[in-house]
């Protein structure tokens, strides 16, 4: 009786402690500026937990791991009914001769199995961690640590909810064993409880303590265990859910608006959408997002994963202050360095392995777009700003020289200002001004020359399409061109819109709608596989080799487009070998985000372009990298260059193999 | 009016600037024309140094504590002083920091014609003066009427050797007038001392904007250190941080003579070219086939620097 | 402090050049004009000694195409006021622009004027030389760090070969300015646009300058290259001419 009495106020007790946290969760989130998360609601939820069923995000990557965690998913989710088995147990008397029949028999065989998956998984990871201390789970020297993290709080967390895991599940499997030693018998449907009990039973003396020590252990430690649920990266369990469910379901190339103009994007942690708070909360702390994120590959300072930690941390340890406004955590410096912000490609791939539906890469961009109001920008990045606002394109060169390209050409391609065409040709800044990648726009327009495509494009009206402008931060000057472009666009009589570039695609496509453009846009893979599916163009000189191809960012992960080029590389004649790292897990060349208009950071060892080519160059045998990106071409080229393998490998655009296989005759 | 030309000689430390010695070589043919003296100003400065200005037919000295060191007031009032005392029919004045602070506002004072970034004058008529503007890019040919007029001339468009003439002009010694000591002269700030002299240097690999970053300097270090060559910049870079101040080449940079001057990506304005227009040989490397460059280098290659360098360097390692 | 900034837009060196069929000017249709680098770092400077000492900083320049933004511009990264002026005849020389901006001032009770040190169209010479003589006032040129000294100014003045030379002055005063002590900040389109939103440009009618010396303009042409470069082909050519100047 006092006992129960005991467990009761104690329950009362921890259950307050935790709700005082749960409590502070709420309005340290709540905090946050507005975001709108609330469509389709039942749908959200639904999926997610389906998804979370299935452990689907978690199977993105590290597949092994993956295992041991889906023991410990499912031991644990049945573990709640357990837990109230338990209690019941524990408060109705006669439960266990209620508690009888096939149901319960098939209840208690989960039970002891799932309490051996859950002790084996723990086992598993506690030894990953502190036995085999892999490189992933630590932290390079040049990314900012929140001080706890630093001192090993990460660690004592997790050190923490193992060691709670342990003895919750290991006293109760070890109670349940003492309960059927007691009894002398073993029970079928409790294989390895029966096993453990054969040798318990003749410390006969002591299996009654026994088995009330056991229940404490396993059902105390659990309400102590709750008031430190919001301290603890453990709070996934509940959060992830939540997280995975209210995500951002819009398009993955759509950034979403800034939400007050004269003063945009987040300088301090109130200042994020609710929903990068939560994201805090939900991070597992697992560093897959640092894992596949190519600055932090390249030796740059920026780490996603610390980036959410550091948060979490900050919500410990100033959270209370926050919600009572009576304090403001400054993101930069506190969560994060200034040159770790800018060294964000913008490339997607955080977002997109993340087990709990966290984007690091969205907090990256709001707070570039703070940064970029204030004044905080690299002087290199506002150089080239400014001769975007100036001129309409990156290169700092005269908006009149932007279709130079095409007069060299011996066909006039038609103005389609002035003309009617069916393909609005999009050309984009690197393909009209770069020097490789003019030569590949000359190649593409005779090809569709000689195909007999009506296409034509904006000659000197076209100005850059903005998206990188956007993903630095500057939204003015991004609104700035869109509407210039739109309006040149208006004026215009097309049918569908093709473009080169995959930034130019992503945004047109994505974005360009909400300012009021809406009408069909294509990569002009689309258009190319077309024309050779339809005859216009005939494949009569096929290539032979192998040939690797590099899913660009915006076309891939962003868009969900990697099965064109590849069917036009087939069509070539050319036999496909993944690299490792392709489609949704494709590694980023390093050049959006603005990167490549910024200098190298001091700390970087090797380019995120020249790791891509060791890659490559690992597959074996593999002559052509293919990239259906003007950036693409540049980066690699150059990266084939600086590491000497130009007799090794050649990069080529799709557009060249096409050309090529065809073969191009005017 | 006379048909006097009057020179306003430059000097720094105790010695003259080339800019004096070029502004007399222009003078003696443009005197020619006129049939006037060279009167050469020399304001504050030694006695002794006078024995150097021998092409001037006289030398109207200012001296006084005010004009010890340059100062745009003290030396603009010693200035008007000598050309109320002169009364030339064209002044010349080296397009100069020390020359920018006396030309335009004499010219204004006196509401005569001022033609800047000068290249040539010609009095066989009327007086004509060419601008250099735009960069380098146009030459702008003014009429300034019969004179009075004000010329800054571009350093480094005549030789100063022909301007060069020891002698024995006589000179007239006139003390500076009061101003009202609104600019000061505090001190002089000695150059800071670099790693490397590149005035010294036998052959320059020398960047301009056309590199466009801090990072890709890179490929021109690789290149000098092929060449046992120095790397120098353009105004731009230095004033990026890009290179420190010791390896800027121009009119406020140094002024160099390499054997070999290898100039990437530099457009060639006026202000650049002051600075390296004597080298023995220049070889310019520039995308833009009509960048002013090309009219002063020896060499030039139409073609993107990055790969140049790659290829030169790999070529004279090879060597 | 009361500081103004004059500004002055030149043709864009990006751009090809060309004579117009006059054969004494540039090809309107052709040229872009942009904010004289110079007149840039003038106004950096001034939102230097703003934040380092709380003076007031106005922005002048001429109306004319885009200098709405330009002028916004200089608002959103500091300015106080901004100052079209209209009412002037187009401007061909500097001298003209010199009186229009000496008359703005004179009202204006201004301390100290900057201004860039030169730009690439002065061909009758420079904007704040000029301003400063019409005025009566000191000036110096080739100025690279403007700092508050007792009630005047500390400036450095460049000379070549790295030489500095440090002045005093007193004000009110004129400076030319090389360069600021950084790099000109970046005016973020979002917040030109806002202060386009929120602000409206001071105006101030001018009439048209006087007389002046006369300075016609008799031809404009580019320069001759005369020989010019030898064009080479190759790097191969490249090496022979390093050869045969002894340096490989």
């Amino acid at each position: 009786m006092p006992e129960r009495i005991a467990f009761i106020a104690l329950a009362v007790l921890c259950f307050a402690l935790a709700f005082s946290g749960f409590r502070r969760i709420y309005g340290l989130v709540a905090s946050g500026s507005k975001a709108d998360r609330s469509d389709r609601l039942i749908r959200r939820f639904v999926t997610a937990l389906i998804d979370i069923g299935l452990q689907k995000p978690i199977f993105k990557t590290r597949p092994i791991v993956g295992v041991f965690h889906a023991f410990i998913f499912f031991g644990f989710s049945f573990y709640l009914l357990v837990n109230v088995a338990d209690v019941l147990e524990a408060y109705v008397p006669n439960f266990r001769e209620i508690a009888a029949g096939p149901a319960f028999s098939a209840f208690n065989l989960f039970s002891d199995l799932f309490s051996v998956f859950v002790l084996t998984g723990m086992v598993f990871f506690l030894v990953r961690r502190f036995g085999a201390k892999p490189k992933e789970l630590e932290f390079d020297a040049n990314v900012k640590l929140h001080p706890s993290v630093a001192a090993g709080g990460v660690r004592r967390d997790s050190l923490i909810v193992g060691i709670f895991i342990l003895i919750h599940v290991g006293s109760r499997w070890l109670g349940t064993a003492f309960h059927l030693a007691s009894s002398g018998h073993v029970d079928p449907f409790m294989p390895t409880a029966s096993l453990l009990s054969i040798p318990l039973r003749s410390f006969e003396s002591v299996h009654e303590i026994a088995i009330h020590v056991c229940w404490w252990l396993a059902m105390g430690l659990i309400l102590c265990f709750l008031p430190y649920f919001p301290r603890s990266k453990h709070l996934h369990l509940m959060v992830a859910p939540l997280n995975l469910a209210l995500n951002k379901q819009t398009p993955r190339g759509r950034l979403e608006k800034v939400s007050d103009a004269g003063s945009p994007g987040a300088g301090s942690l109130s200042d994020l959408p609710w929903p990068s708070l939560l994201d805090g909360y939900a991070c597992i702390m697992c560093n897959r997002c640092q894992g596949v994120c190519p600055a932090h590959t390249s030796g740059a300072p920026l780490s996603p994963a610390a980036l959410e930690i550091n948060k979490r941390y900050l919500y410990t340890e100033k959270g209370k202050a926050v919600v009572e406004g009576s304090a403001t955590v400054s993101l930069l410096d506190e969560a994060i360095t200034t040159d770790a912000v800018w060294s964000c490609t913008t490339c997607y791939a955080c977002v997109r392995i993340c087990p709990v539906g966290n984007e690091p890469m969205a907090d990256l961009i709001e707070m570039r777009r703070a940064m970029v109001f204030d004044g905080n920008a690299p002087d290199e990045l506002s150089e080239v700003l400014r001769g975007l606002d100036e001129k309409g394109n990156s290169f700092v060169e005269s908006a009149r020289k932007r279709a130079r390209w095409a007069k060299a050409l011996d066909f006039k391609i038609p103005d389609a200002r002035k003309e009617k065409v069916e393909y609005l040709w999009f050309v984009g800044d690197f393909a009209s001004y770069d020097p490789q990648c003019r030569e590949v726009s000359q190649k593409v327009a005779r090809i569709l020359q000689q195909a007999g495509v009506s296409f034509g494009i904006l000659y000197e009206g076209e100005r850059s399409a903005g998206n990188d402008v956007r993903r630095v931060g500057e939204e003015g000057l991004f609104e700035a061109l869109a509407e210039h472009n739109i309006a040149v666009l208006e004026e215009c009589d097309f049918q569908k819109v093709f473009t080169t570039d995959p930034h130019t695609f992503n945004t047109l496509k994505n974005e360009y709608p909400s300012l009021g453009f809406e009408r069909e846009v294509l990569h002009y893979s689309h258009l190319l596989l077309d024309l050779i599916k339809t005859g216009k163009i005939r494949l009569e000189s096929m290539l032979s080799g192998r040939a690797t191809y590099h899913d660009p960012c915006y076309l891939g992960r962003y868009n969900g487009e990697f099965d064109t080029p590849r069917a036009l590389i087939a069509a070539c004649g050319l036999e496909l070998h993944e690299m490792p790292r392709h489609r949704e897990n494709s590694f980023c060349c390093g050049a959006g985000g603005g990167r490549i208009w910024m200098p190298d950071h001091d700390d970087v060892t090797e380019r995120p372009s020249e790791n891509r080519i060791r890659e490559a160059l690992g597959v074996g045998g593999v002559k052509h990298f293919v990239v259906a990106c003007p950036k693409d071409l540049t980066m690699y080229r150059d990266a084939v260059k600086t590491s000497g393998n130009e007799e090794k490998i050649q990069v080529s655009d799709i557009a060249d193999l096409v050309a090529e296989a065809m073969p191009l005759q005017i | 009016m006379t048909q006097d030309i009057l020179v306003v000689a430059e000097h720094l430390k105790g010695s003259f600037e080339d800019t004096t010695f070029e502004l007399l070589a222009v003078a003696r043919k443009v005197a020619a024309q006129t049939g006037g003296r060279i009167v050469v100003a020399l304001i504050g400065g030694e006695p002794s140094m006078c024995s150097e200005l021998g092409a001037a037919g006289k030398v109207v000295n200012v001296t006084g504590e005010a004009v010890v060191n340059f100062n745009p007031e003290s030396h603009g009032a010693a200035l008007d002083a000598v050309f109320e005392a002169v009364k030339p029919r064209m002044t010349m004045v080296g397009y100069t920091s020390m020359g920018m602070d006396l030309a335009s506002t004499l010219a204004v004072k006196k509401e005569i014609p001022h033609a800047a970034f000068c290249v040539e004058v010609d009095v066989s008529g009327t007086i004509n003066a060419v601008s250099q503007l735009y960069g380098g890019k146009m030459n702008v040919t003014s009429d300034l009427g019969e004179g009075p007029c004000i010329v800054s001339m571009l350093p480094g468009t005549a030789s100063p050797d022909d301007g060069r003439v020891s002698g024995n002009p006589p000179v007239e010694q006139i003390e500076v007038p009061e101003t009202d000591g609104k600019v000061r002269f505090s001190r002089l700030i000695e150059a800071e001392s670099g790693d490397v002299d590149i005035t010294a240097k036998e052959v320059l690999v020398a960047v301009g904007r056309g590199i466009g970053g801090k990072d890709d300097i890179e490929v021109a270090e690789e290149l000098a250190e092929a060449l046992d060559a120095a790397v120098a910049g353009s105004r731009p870079l230095i004033d990026a941080g890009w290179l420190p101040k010791s390896r800027q080449v121009g009119k406020s940079g140094l002024k160099v003579a390499p054997k070999v001057y290898i100039a990437l990506g530099i457009s060639g304005a006026p202000e650049h070219l002051e600075g390296m227009k004597s080298s023995g040989t220049i070889i310019a490397i520039n995308t833009d086939k009509n960048a002013p460059i090309f009219a002063v280098a020896h060499y030039g290659l139409n073609e993107d620097l990055f790969d140049v360098c790659e290829e030169l360097t790999e070529a004279i390692n090879e060597r | 402090m009361k500081i103004a900034v004059l500004l002055k837009r030149v043709p864009d060196l990006v751009e090809d050049l060309v004579v117009d069929a006059s054969g004494k000017a540039l090809d309107a249709d052709e040229v872009k004009l942009t904010l004289n680098e110079f007149d840039d770092h003038a106004l950096e400077e001034a939102l230097l000694l703003k934040e380092s000492v709380g003076a007031s900083v106005a922005a002048i320049a001429l109306e004319g195409e885009d200098v709405d933004k330009m002028l916004f511009t200089a608002l959103a990264k500091g300015a106080d006021q901004a100052i079209k002026v209209t009412g002037v005849a187009p401007v061909e020389r500097n001298l003209q622009l010199a009186r229009v901006f000496a008359k703005v001032v004179e009202e204006g009770g201004y301390d100290l004027l900057l201004t860039g040190v030169q730009a690439t169209d002065d061909r009758d010479g420079q904007v704040g030389a000029m301003v400063a003589a019409l005025l009566e006032r000191p000036f110096v040129s080739v100025v690279t760090s403007v700092l508050p000294e007792g009630e005047g100014v500390k400036i450095l003045k460049e000379y070549a070969g790295g030489v500095m030379a440090e002045f005093e002055v007193s004000l009110p005063s004129v400076l030319g300015i090389q360069a600021a002590r950084q790099a000109p900040r970046y005016a973020p389109v979002s917040k030109v646009r806002q202060v386009q939103q929120d602000s409206t440009l001071e105006t101030v009618d001018c009439g048209a300058a006087e007389g002046m010396p006369g300075m016609s303009v008799v031809v404009m042409t580019p320069p001759e290259r005369g020989e010019g470069a030898q064009m080479l082909d190759s790097v191969e050519e490249v090496i022979e001419v390093l050869a045969s100047k002894g340096v490989i």
